[in-house]
């Protein structure tokens, strides 16, 4: 009796430590950065630091939002209509043209950035204009968007739309009154996923920005390049990080978990 | 309101054929259940008259109108399906009001449909909930109020009970015929359900591997399946195959004798058949009675086993007894059905409905 009890209290303490030592391995890295980024001169206490963030740093965060909302419309406008197409037709060769279509998701960055360097710089001119950058970003992050909307159109029974179209509604009307609502979850996903990814790339837009346009994650990656790691680029560093952990907290709050996991349908 | 009329319609998928040459006149305001066993062409031909699949030939007909490949959209039906597919994000008076909604009605003509649908299947006062706030019999009656809200010419249904569970299954049968009968709209009802077929419909159409086997009242279904598929869809379990012997007196007063497993079988009433000729014979066991030792002269046919199980099944008892080598099987009810449980050993069984099919009806298989 004894010997189980000490056997159990072992079992909960391994337990504990267990998870105390996943937490410090996740939240450490960033712990360090928000302290170095309150760090001034001589190892001070120094909130001034993110003053950038306000100054010339809001230039490069407004590049960045503006970049992944641009993105995102493209992405969610294609993604839309080729889901369907992909679910509820039958054609020839839609695996393969799937596994295409989600390609950008097992290439590395560099991969891409070059392939779009090859055809966007050099072949068609499109990257002296935002343009280019943007259609580089939805090609790399068109599978995020994609997959949850395919998987939440897979998850959708036809029978829905059949009693739309008995009732009497159009193949448009059906997609915007019922099917459009009821794959809700993975569209905000989608957006959410696509938003994150858009928003913190450097990589691509590192290869594809247009002149004069540098977007925040690009001006970190620039600063750290040239200075240093200087605390006040952790401050920079620290802002984003927030926005994007605000966007998954938003999109919580707004969606709520009930929404993302689609139990909505039921 | 309409008639439909299909003539000769042919699905087809790849080599396997769904539906074979069906031929079928529904009159206005009538109910005719498509009846058969999962796989037999009965939904695919009743998807065929919503217009949610295309045949591979023949053609449909509202009234006087072609409608074989119009869209559903544009053919003014009522499909209820086997869930009730009710917009999980429409409240329920939205779900109602969405068929006159995407026809462009006024905003206050639809709130009044509504209200009118909503009292015809008993459920004023919930527009405001979301369907997942009602039970599931509740939603398949919101699916009928939705469906009838349109005023649509036909009432398609593709199995509206089989998802819930048997004491709503029929309380709801006899609403959907109710609805039905107050609205006069023709209905057309897929299931695999007898007893849901007996209980609803004017005809029932039996089908079997996308063909149709018989249509027919209740009474011509059960009391003369003209192939042995009906006879056995029906509940007609005790077969068996012999030959005519001898056949007494012609026409209606026709008694006819077959050799069938060693038993000689009496049958009445039958005169299409010829002295040699090989036939099916039926026997259904709610038709076999239990004799006590002093009974037996009024029954044709009267046989002696041995009892070699009693299923003892609420309502019903199963009487399995062996004649002969055979196992034949006696449904009983009653109190008789109580006494038989202590009982052992010999029994007689008297019996007069015999059905007699003809082997050549047979299709082969």
């Amino acid at each position: 009796m004894n010997r189980r009890l000490n056997s159990r209290r072992l079992g909960d303490i391994l337990s504990h430590a267990y998870i105390w030592f996943c937490l410090i391995l996740f939240v450490t890295p960033f712990a360090a950065l928000l302290s170095y980024s309150f760090t001034g001169s001589q190892g001070s206490y120094a909130v001034q630091n993110f003053q950038y963030v306000f100054g010339s740093f809001g230039n490069n965060l407004w590049w960045s939002f503006k970049i992944s909302g641009l993105t995102l419309l493209l992405d969610l406008l294609i993604a839309l209509p080729a889901s369907y197409a992909l679910v509820r037709y039958p054609f020839p060769g839609k695996q393969v043209l799937f596994s295409a279509l989600t390609l950008p998701l097992y290439v590395p960055g560099a991969v891409i950035g070059i392939a779009l360097v090859l055809t966007y710089n050099f072949t068609y001119h499109l990257t002296s204009s935002i343009w280019g950058l943007v259609m580089a970003m939805t090609v790399g992050t068109f599978p995020l968007m994609l997959t949850p909307i395919v998987v939440a159109l897979k998850d959708l029974p036809v029978a829905f739309e059949e009693a739309a179209q008995c009732l009497g509604a159009t193949k448009w009307q059906t997609y915007w009154r019922v099917v459009f609502p009821l794959i809700g979850p993975g569209i905000s996903a989608g957006l959410l996923l696509s938003f994150i990814i858009v928003f913190n790339e450097y990589l691509v837009t590192l290869f594809v920005h247009p002149p004069g346009v540098t977007t925040a994650p690009l001006r970190v990656f620039n600063l750290v390049r040239t200075a240093g790691l200087l605390p006040t680029t952790a401050a920079l560093a620290v802002t984003m990080q927030l926005i994007s952990f605000v966007a998954v907290l938003a999109f919580f709050r707004i969606f709520g978990t009930r929404y993302l996991k689609g139990t909505y349908l039921i | 309101m309409s008639r439909v009329y299909l003539s000769s319609i042919t699905k087809h998928y790849g080599a396997t054929i769904a539906v074979h040459e069906f031929n079928l006149d529904v009159n206005d305001g009538e109910f005719v259940t498509l009846l058969g066993p999962s796989g037999c062409g009965k939904t695919t031909t009743l998807r065929m008259i919503a217009g949610l699949i295309e045949p591979t030939s023949g053609h449909i007909y509202f009234d006087e109108q072609e409608v074989t490949y119009l869209p559903p959209p544009a053919r003014n039906i009522g499909f209820v399906f086997q869930t009730p597919a009710l917009f999980p994000h429409l409240s329920v008076a939205d779900n109602i009001g969405f068929g006159l909604s995407v026809k462009g009605q006024k905003k206050e003509m639809i709130q009044g449909r509504i209200d009118e649908m909503l009292a015809l299947v008993d459920l004023s006062g919930y527009g405001n909930r979301l369907p997942a706030q009602l039970s599931g019999g509740q939603q398949q009656r919101v699916s009928l109020a939705r469906v009838l809200a349109t005023d649509p010419r036909v009432l398609l249904f593709d199995e509206p009970l089989s998802a819930l569970d048997k004491n709503l299954r029929d309380t709801l049968k006899y609403s959907i015929l109710d609805l039905q009968r107050k609205t006069h709209k023709t209905a057309i009802y897929v299931t695999h359900d007898q007893s849901e077929a007996f209980a609803i419909s004017d005809r029932i159409v039996v089908m079997n591997a996308g063909r149709i086997e018989q249509i027919g009242t209740q009474t011509d279904i059960y009391l003369h399946p003209q192939t042995p598929f009906v006879a056995e869809f029906i509940g007609a379990n005790n077969s068996f195959v012999g030959k005519v012997t001898h056949i007494e007196n012609m026409g209606e007063a026709a008694r006819v004798a077959v050799a069938a497993d060693g038993f000689t079988l009496y049958s009445n009433g039958y005169a299409r058949f010829k002295e040699g000729e090989e036939v099916l014979v039926y026997i259904r066991p709610e038709n076999i009675i239990v004799l006590n030792d002093s009974e037996g002269s009024s029954y044709d046919n009267v046989v002696e086993g041995v009892i070699n199980r009693l299923i003892f099944e609420g309502a019903m008892a199963q009487l399995r007894v062996d004649v002969g080598g055979r196992e034949i099987r006696a449904d009983v009810s009653g109190g008789q059905r109580l006494t038989l449980i202590q009982r052992q050993g010999k029994v007689r069984l008297g019996f007069n409905d015999v059905t007699l099919i003809p082997v050549s009806k047979d299709v082969p298989l």
